[in-house]
């Protein structure tokens, strides 16, 4: 049995990942948006004087583009899956719906984290040259972006089944998202700060948010993966 | 009149009198706190004089707190005494009969801090009377909410989701009453309007959960799909409740909290008060909504039948 759901997910994220890789419209779309994002920063920050040091804000700028391109692929994943019928077709299939759901939150973790190693290195080229950094600690964040991510995939893979269904899909993702995100986006903008500021004192900090962070994400796992099977059956 | 109007109707009279009687306990019964001391430069009418005090300080560091008092400071065995003009981790410098003198934080024993007390009267903390309570009820019946969505996903009952609706209701109403006083007892007693605090950070997130939890409502046509949405939504946004109760305890805030043991007893009996007419209060306005929306209920209902 366990095989056959094994079986079951790894069609379904074959699935997402091969039409992804023919229309390429997420990666595409969310990768441009938060390059776009990166101009408005520009702009945001053009005022702010010699003495500012941009590592203070990197960590909330990253987790800021990450949030809103994560909400529009959300968004994106799902109005495919009720576009053209594919959930339906799914349900109908005997599959369980757990699977699906871990199913989706994989497929949307991969782009997500696609989008994220991909954003990192632009955002350092365009704000963090010649400041001096510590490569050793920011070596951590990879673990903080991995754990947040699964945070976000978890809870926006619920939240996004529930959204495409309403009037106002991206405005009601966005009021139910943010909010529901607050504990896991200040403990992994603790987590990234610290890693990006680098000092050894910084390294407990990194701990506490990674802390917050992995706590938000089985708590939250758990509830999304128990609610899931009432929503995408409603 | 059915019998839980009546009820709902005596909770009202009730809970309404014991507020009304909180009020008054407030304000002639229980003692009004002092800040403790403040500094003689923040003197206003109404700071009262109490008396000389004299303070042990075993650490260089605190003595920033005693800018402008005279000390008798220990440092590597000999005795200082004067006036402190500055202090910082560093060390702190002394005005004595004999000239300035500057003792290093690393040479520093002890020290004995002589001025006097002025106690100001916190007015301000008789909110805590109302904001409390309000903010008590608000918490519990966000749980009644997340309760009630619970057993709506389990049984799929309609009656479930309307009490789970009102409770948000309610929940909705009393959140806007803590916020209201909150602000309003921040601006007095923290000089602000709003802190990014963890306590009141994580109670407005709260708030914007309770709000989205209408948006999601509002956006679903189908009916029995609304229900189900809300209720998850409930459900997951119920989270926060505890995280934003229990933070004040977990990491530092600057939000009071209430310790055992410490409120005076004609303190303790109005809050208790205030608590009880609250509870009642909130228990009479969720039956009376309730109430209003099963009517409408059964207008709709009839209206249908008529229609036929």
């Amino acid at each position: 049995m366990a095989s056959a759901s094994m079986r079951q997910f790894k069609a379904m994220l074959r699935k997402d990942v091969v039409m992804e890789l023919r229309t390429k419209e997420m990666l595409m779309s969310m990768g441009l948006y938060s390059l776009l994002t990166m101009v408005v920063y520009f702009v945001a920050l053009s005022q702010a004087g010699a003495g500012f040091d941009p590592r203070d804000i990197a960590a909330g700028l990253l987790w800021l583009a990450f949030i809103f391109t994560s909400m529009l692929g959300l968004n994106r994943s799902l109005v495919h899956e009720k576009d053209q019928g594919c959930l339906e077709a799914l349900l109908l299939s005997p599959v369980d719906r757990p699977v699906i759901y871990f199913a989706k939150v994989t497929g949307n973790l991969l782009f997500l984290l696609i989008v994220e190693a991909l954003t990192i290195p632009v955002f350092a080229f365009l704000f963090l040259q010649g400041e001096t950094i510590d490569l050793r600690t920011m070596a951590l964040i990879p673990l903080v972006l991995v754990a947040g991510s699964i945070g976000i995939a978890g809870v926006g893979t619920l939240l996004a089944t529930m959204s495409v269904n309403t009037s106002g899909k991206d405005f009601v993702l966005a009021m139910l998202f943010i909010p529901l995100i607050y504990p896991l986006l200040l403990g992994a903008v603790m987590a990234t700060g610290a890693a990006i500021v680098g000092t050894p004192e910084a390294l407990g900090v990194f701990w506490t948010g990674m802390a917050w962070v992995i706590g938000y994400d089985v708590i939250m796992l758990l509830a999304s993966y128990g609610l899931y099977e009432f929503i995408v059956g409603a | 009149m059915k019998s839980s109007v009546i009820r709902a109707l005596i909770a009202l009279v009730v809970g309404g009198a014991l507020t009304l009687a909180a009020f008054l306990g407030a304000f002639f019964w229980a003692g009004v706190p002092d800040f403790g001391f403040v500094r003689t430069a923040q003197q206003t009418d109404s700071v009262r004089y109490q008396g000389p005090f004299v303070q042990d300080v075993d650490e260089a560091r605190y003595l920033r707190n005693f800018v402008g008092y005279e000390a008798d400071i220990t440092a590597d065995g000999t005795l200082t005494e004067g006036r402190i003009t500055e202090a910082s981790e560093d060390g702190v410098t002394l005005e004595t009969d004999a000239g300035d003198v500057t003792i290093a934080a690393a040479d520093f024993d002890s020290a004995q801090v002589h001025g006097s007390t002025y106690g100001r009267p916190d007015w301000g903390q008789k909110i805590f009377y109302f904001h409390v309570p309000v903010a008590e009820i608000s918490f519990i019946v966000f749980g009644f909410a997340a309760f009630y969505s619970i057993r709506f996903i389990m049984t799929r009952r309609r009656e479930y989701d309307t009490k789970a609706r009102v409770s948000m209701e309610v929940t909705l109403l009393f959140v806007m009453f803590t916020m209201a006083t909150g602000i309003l007892w921040t601006r007095a007693a923290w000089g602000v309007w709003w802190m990014w605090e963890p306590r009141l950070t994580t109670y407005f997130i709260m708030t914007l959960l309770v709000i989205g939890y209408f948006v999601l409502r509002n956006a679903v046509e189908d009916e029995e799909r609304r229900a189900l949405y809300a209720a998850a939504f409930g459900i997951l946004a119920f989270i926060d409740a505890p995280i934003s109760f229990f933070i004040t305890r977990l990491i530092p805030s600057n939000h009071p909290v209430i310790e055992r043991g410490g409120l005076e007893p004609p303190m303790l009996a109005t809050f208790i008060i205030a608590q009880i007419g609250m509870i009642l209060l909130g228990y009479a306005i969720y039956q009376l909504r309730m109430g209003e929306v099963l009517l409408r209920d059964r207008i709709e209902h009839a209206k249908t039948l008529l229609e036929r």
